[in-house]
């Protein structure tokens, strides 16, 4: 296990307005904003768990998360309208008690009036979707826990090659940008250069994706900045891809040993998970392109089950046994077709 | 390593001409180079990078030199910086 990115700081967002919430959803899962007042711009969410407060509605209010977003589903609002209109006041009272950031009712129901009354009051916005409870808690949980991913910044150009997305890291100056260039120039997509966020969404999967800034921009040493979608068009970049592999480009050093075999290979650990890393020393002549393109096709290959290294290993092993059994006649090489048959060609 | 605070002084803050400066004079040297601003570290001796902290008039940074010639790097740095990025 590598310890590559051991030093590089993780981090994270700690809320987001309720404002931008809504700004980004609305469109998505179909919010729309039922209270009256304008969204409070003070107004924010600390979490990316939601709740379905129906417990704290009855009373029992002992755990209630209330600084999480709150999920109106069917079962609170038939609850709230099962109680007689004293009730539900006290109950909506001592609901609204508590802080909470917004309010999310589902399936296109409609909430009491004086849910609505109360959550003006209290400058809660509240926010309609059609969707399904289950179905909205999936999206906007996946929405949430995107915006509280856990992200680190590489230093290093992100290009897509052949749908694997490579990372190319490197002290400055290496060529990471002109390999990335000389990619794009070969049909390959871009998604960052420099500066890579790379986020960590689920367990086991890194995405990486460029800053708003930076966009598609680069950097060539002796030209200056210049812009790869204007350049090479919109099938040269894309917005966010998955980190597959990790390619360490370095100076030459005829002291350090490189792989020579590809039979183990070596990982290194982003945000918790771990990702291939392969050491590429590079020199003048060396055609770094091809063989970034060769790194995913191989990847590729193993990903759909066939190894390279491991399959010439058999073939070695099964050789290695067979000359033991006829040892006798082995008479050096064997080529690779036992008769040539008349074809000359 | 050497670690120093410094604070953007010059109006327009630090941007295109004085981040083009900085990773100019970071090239001379054989440390490595690095900016934080708030969360977020950037290798110093990237123009892209430099220029995305988007360092406005008042923000403080944070300068990391790890190297053989940090001492001297710092010090050509921190000037840069303290002079406002000649633009005073």
């Amino acid at each position: 296990m590598g310890d590559r990115f051991k030093d590089i700081k993780e981090f994270k967002k700690e809320f987001i307005t309720v404002d931008f919430f809504y700004n980004q959803c609305k469109s998505r899962f179909k919010l729309q904003k039922i209270s009256n007042k304008k969204i409070d711009p003070k107004k924010v969410i600390t979490e990316k768990n939601l709740h379905r407060p129906g417990l704290a509605l009855a009373g029992y209010v002992d755990l209630f998360t209330h600084t999480r977003v709150q999920i109106f589903g069917n079962t609170e609002l038939n609850y709230l309208k099962y109680l007689n209109k004293k009730d539900r006041i006290t109950t909506l009272k001592r609901f609204f008690s508590f802080e909470v950031p917004c309010i999310i009712v589902t399936n296109s129901n409609k909430p009491p009036a004086e849910l609505l009354k109360l959550a003006d009051e209290k400058n809660i916005s509240v926010f309609c979707t059609p969707f399904l409870t289950t179905m909205f808690v999936n999206y906007i949980g996946d929405f949430l826990d995107d915006q509280f991913a856990e992200q680190v910044v590489i230093h290093g150009s992100f290009v897509d090659v052949y749908g694997v997305g490579l990372l190319f890291c490197g002290k400055s100056g290496i060529g990471k940008s002109e390999i990335a260039l000389d990619l794009v120039e070969r049909g390959h997509r871009l998604v960052a250069d420099d500066i890579v966020l790379i986020s960590k969404k689920v367990e086991s999967v890194l995405m990486g994706s460029g800053t708003s800034l930076v966009k598609h921009f680069m950097e060539i040493r002796g030209l200056g900045i210049i812009d790869i979608k204007q350049i090479f068009g919109i099938r040269s970049i894309r917005y966010q891809k998955r980190v597959e592999v990790i390619v360490e480009l370095e100076d030459w050093d005829r002291n350090k040993s490189y792989d020579r075999t590809g039979l183990d290979s070596n990982t290194t650990n982003i945000l918790g998970v771990e990702l291939e890393i392969i050491n590429l020393p590079i020199f003048p002549g060396k055609n770094i392109t091809v063989i970034a393109e060769v790194i995913a096709l191989n990847y590729l290959c193993k990903h759909y089950g066939y190894n390279a290294a491991k399959v010439f290993e058999k073939q070695l092993d099964a050789k290695i046994k067979s000359n033991l059994k006829t040892s006798k006649f082995n008479n050096g090489y064997s080529r690779n077709t036992e008769y040539f048959e008349h074809d000359f060609e | 390593m050497i670690e120093k605070e410094v604070t953007i002084i010059n109006k327009a803050g630090m941007h295109t001409r004085p981040a083009s400066t900085i990773v100019k004079i970071a090239a001379k040297y054989k440390s490595d180079f690095f900016i934080s601003k708030d969360d977020f570290e950037v290798n110093g001796k990237s123009i892209i990078g430099v220029m995305t902290l988007a360092a406005e008039q008042g923000s403080k940074l944070m300068l990391r030199f790890e190297g053989d010639d940090e001492q001297d790097f710092s010090k050509e740095m921190v000037d840069f910086f303290e002079r406002g990025f000649d633009e005073l």
